[in-house]
């Protein structure tokens, strides 16, 4: 511990503490245009410089470390002087002209930084050089007339998603921010994960739907969480009169700590999918809008006369309370199955082993974060549950090995020191043969690479990166199509036992945990039902899946968009968005998440927990028991808390 | 002991700082109870007295020979001269032009817009105004208050013209200094 006191106020700080950060503990404010919580320190912008007794020329807080008996002063007329004079530096490069821009009014850290200097005009004007705007991206806008290169979309793209898209070119006056050699960002090696857009302390780095859409002071913010994948990333749903203005990663959120990916910032903005409005009941072949009522007896009327017949299908988007409710349904109508909308999905194998072994056996997100070597099996994670890429990402230049087994190229493939195309079927083998290696120091080596159709130089890296690891995260990505998951996930978890590493099975959809807790993971079986529930929410099925449901003689679906399924179906009930309705949920590592509710629904539509519940109603089933007592009575392969 | 004179006029802008100053209100009447309101573009005298006056206004930047002559005038025969609004301050939105050449901007104005026909071209009348690259008032003359804003307020008008007729130094800080 050192001793410093900054204006006036001793205190205790721990070694290597920047001054910035002892002052921000004493409650001392110091303005910075460069620096994140979450970032590296830079000292780039100067903003924070301070003056420090002994010391003859300011020095940048945030770069400084606390030496003892230090004594810092922050509010003396020379740093406010130097403060004043570095602003004027900066407006006078570029165009920082406040009424046309997108961030003013209290939501730029450059001119909130003026104001707080009592800065009234531009002592040094602008030099009027124009710079691009580069709209290539489709829902990022690079204004390079406002940078005041502060690096931290850099350093965020670096740091925390790893991708390294952005960078800087040229020195001085002719710096400037360029995507990988200079291409349009639209054209780069950009993955539109946003994180730069949420640092950019200007207006530099806009997004096509909130800008000039109101400063955040009058945005509504909701904190929930991003239903996009397994993981369940914390977020900002920033609304404004009912209305998505944008979302945000949180970065309070322990499992990603602010970083989110293109699903859970973009996607949710270009949602085009049409609402469904109003319930709806098959007459004389064609779907009539009825009330709530109507739709209900109706759809209970099918259900008691097709008891024992019946298939249900619910979507893994859906709350634990929609579940539950959906459960207690088909039990009580004794349907043939119940099952969920998982296409490919490896979960049910998960639990199945959970349910043998008796015991949790994965690791939680938080394990993997430091890991000094990735093995990436079956999926791409830089198209599903991406933000998993980005831990790992970011841990190369620490030194972290990146291994990735699939069936086809990936975009992990750049990031890798050894990337392997090994077919779904083979991958159990090649597993078992890579663990016999290791295990065993010794095997066939040229008959297994050749048996696999690899370099043998390949073959010994891989053995070599995970034998000497010290921490290998082991990612199973079980939104894959395999003949025999149970096969895949054995072996995976020999290995990983051998190698004493991190396992985490990717899952699905966000609550897929939750819906086997609860036991709906059975197989789809629907080829002779009379009847079957979808309860879909808002899921978007592909194409091909959606076929099973088309041959169905009866189907009563809850979703919330128009589809070629509700197109078919014969009741249709319009149901709340994942923007709609609160719940909870349990993710890929086992948290009991709760969602908040960020947008109001339209008037006819209510959740899908309150529309099955008054289907339960009129049916007379009895109260189920709760989700969460449930839950505690399976054993499940993440401890769930 | 007379009133303080008041005189204002405007360059490069688009009048919308006077007309904030117009949001005043009824407070106007008090006003003129502090001071005597001369010259404006909304009072029949057009040019400060040549005798001065206690605070001259400007609002908007300097784009041309005129607005420069304009400038000098009022620094003149103003004590105190006052940069109205961000393009009085900055150069505000007229200065975006700054980022062409002159050339750029005269034929984008008088030949390029889409409802000038062939005969469109750039006026050169010697009676004219000679355009310039667009300048803040204190590239040109000495400033002594700012007050920026696009426009400024009518409540921080209010202030900075109250505090000036009571012959204080208006301070912009904190709520009153806004650059949007």
């Amino acid at each position: 511990m050192v001793k410093i006191t900054i204006d006036g106020k001793t205190t205790e700080v721990e070694r290597g503490t920047t001054i910035l950060n002892a002052a921000r503990d004493l409650g001392i404010e110091i303005p910075t245009l460069c620096d994140h919580p979450e970032l590296t320190p830079y000292g780039g912008c100067r903003m924070c410089l301070v003056e420090v007794e002994g010391i003859k020329t300011l020095q940048p807080s945030c770069t400084l470390p606390a030496g003892n008996d230090m004594v810092i002063h922050t509010d003396t007329q020379k740093v406010h002087n130097a403060r004043k004079f570095i602003l004027s530096m900066i407006f006078s490069e570029r165009n920082h002209f406040c009424p046309s821009c997108q961030v003013t009014a209290g939501d730029c850290d450059l001119q909130n930084a003026a104001y707080d200097e009592s800065m009234t005009h531009w002592p040094i004007m602008p030099n009027w050089q124009p710079y691009p705007v580069d709209a290539s991206h489709p829902f990022i806008i690079l204004e390079h007339n406002r940078c005041i290169l502060c690096r931290q979309c850099v350093r965020a793209c670096g740091e925390l998603v790893g991708n390294f898209t952005l960078a800087f070119e040229e020195r001085g006056a002719d710096s400037n921010l360029i995507a990988d050699l200079g291409l349009p960002l639209g054209e780069s090696s950009c993955i539109s994960c946003g994180t730069c857009l949420q640092v950019c302390p200007t207006g530099t780095l806009i997004d096509r739907w909130s800008a000039f859409q109101g400063k955040e002071t009058e945005l509504d913010k909701t904190k929930t969480i991003c239903l996009g994948c397994s993981i369940g990333c914390g977020i900002d749903v920033l609304t404004r009169d009912n209305r998505l203005v944008r979302i945000e990663g949180d970065w309070d959120a322990e499992i990603n700590g602010g970083v989110i990916c293109e699903v859970g910032r973009f996607l949710p903005m270009v949602e085009e999918r049409e609402r469904l409005l109003t319930p709806m009941i098959r007459a004389n072949g064609k779907l009539k809008a009825a009330t709530w009522d109507n739709a209900i007896s109706a759809a209970a009327e099918k259900i008691t006369a097709s008891k024992g017949n019946i298939s249900g299908v619910a979507s893994t988007r859906l709350s634990m309370e929609a579940l539950n409710e959906f459960k207690a349904i088909c039990d009580a109508y004794d349907t043939k199955s119940i099952a969920t909308t998982e296409e490919f999905s490896a979960v049910s194998a998960v639990f199945d082993l959970a349910k043998s072994s008796g015991k949790a056996f994965e690791s939680k997100i938080d394990e993997i974060k430091n890991a000094d070597c990735y093995l990436m099996i079956g999926e791409d994670t830089t198209k599903d549950h991406q933000v998993i890429s980005f831990f790992a990402k970011r841990q190369i230049p620490a030194g972290s090995k990146l291994i990735q087994i699939s069936e086809s190229p990936s975009g992990l493939d750049n990031f890798a020191v050894e990337s392997l195309i090994i077919e779904n079927n083979s991958q159990s083998a090649f597993i078992d043969a890579i663990n016999n290696l290791i295990t065993n120091k010794s095997g066939d080596t040229e008959k297994i690479a050749k048996t696999f159709k690899l370099n043998l130089s390949s073959l010994n890296n891989i053995v070599e990166v995970l034998s000497s690891a010290k921490i290998v995260a082991v990612i199973f990505g079980s939104r894959t199509n395999y003949d025999n998951a149970a096969a895949v996930l054995g072996s995976i978890i020999s290995l990983n036992n051998q190698i004493n590493g991190k396992l985490i099975t990717t899952k699905g959809n966000i609550n897929s945990v939750g819906a086997s807790a609860i036991g709906i993971n059975g197989a789809i079986n629907i080829d002779d039902s009379e009847l079957i529930i979808l309860a879909l929410g808002d899921e978007e099925l592909s194409q091909n899946f959606s076929k099973k449901f088309e041959k169905s003689p009866f189907s009563i679906i809850f979703s919330s968009y128009i589809s070629p399924l509700t197109a078919n179906a014969d009741i249709v009930f319009p149901v709340k968005n994942w923007l709609e309705q609160g719940g909870h949920f349990i993710n890929l590592d086992g948290h009991i998440f709760e969602a908040k509710a960020a947008l109001e629904a339209p008037e006819e539509v209510i959740s899908c927990e309150e529309s099955l519940s008054k289907l339960a109603n009129v049916l007379k089933v009895k109260k189920q028991r709760s989700w969460k007592e449930l839950v505690k009575e399976t054993p499940a392969p993440v401890t769930i808390s | 002991m007379a009133k303080p004179t008041v005189a204002s006029d405007w360059l490069a802008g688009c009048a919308g700082c006077h007309m904030s100053f117009l949001d005043i209100d009824e407070r106007i009447v008090k006003l003129v109870e502090l001071v005597d309101l001369r010259a404006t573009p909304i009072t029949d005298l057009k040019e400060p007295d040549k005798e001065g006056v206690t605070v001259g206004i400007l609002e908007g930047g300097i784009n041309n020979s005129h607005n420069e002559h304009v400038a000098k005038q009022m620094r003149a025969r103003s004590k105190i001269l006052v940069a109205l609004g961000d393009c009085a301050v900055f150069g505000g939105i007229p200065a975006m032009r700054n980022f062409f050449t002159l050339e750029e901007s005269l034929k984008r104005a008088y030949v390029e817009t889409p409802t000038t026909d062939e005969s469109g071209k750039i006026p050169s009348s010697p009676e004219l105004a000679k355009p310039m690259l667009v300048r803040a008032v204190h590239e040109v003359v000495k400033v002594d208050l700012f007050v920026p804003g696009c426009p400024p307020d009518a409540d921080i008008i209010f202030y900075v013209l109250a505090e000036l007729a009571q012959g204080r130094m208006p301070k912009l800080e904190n709520n009153n200094l806004m650059w949007n």
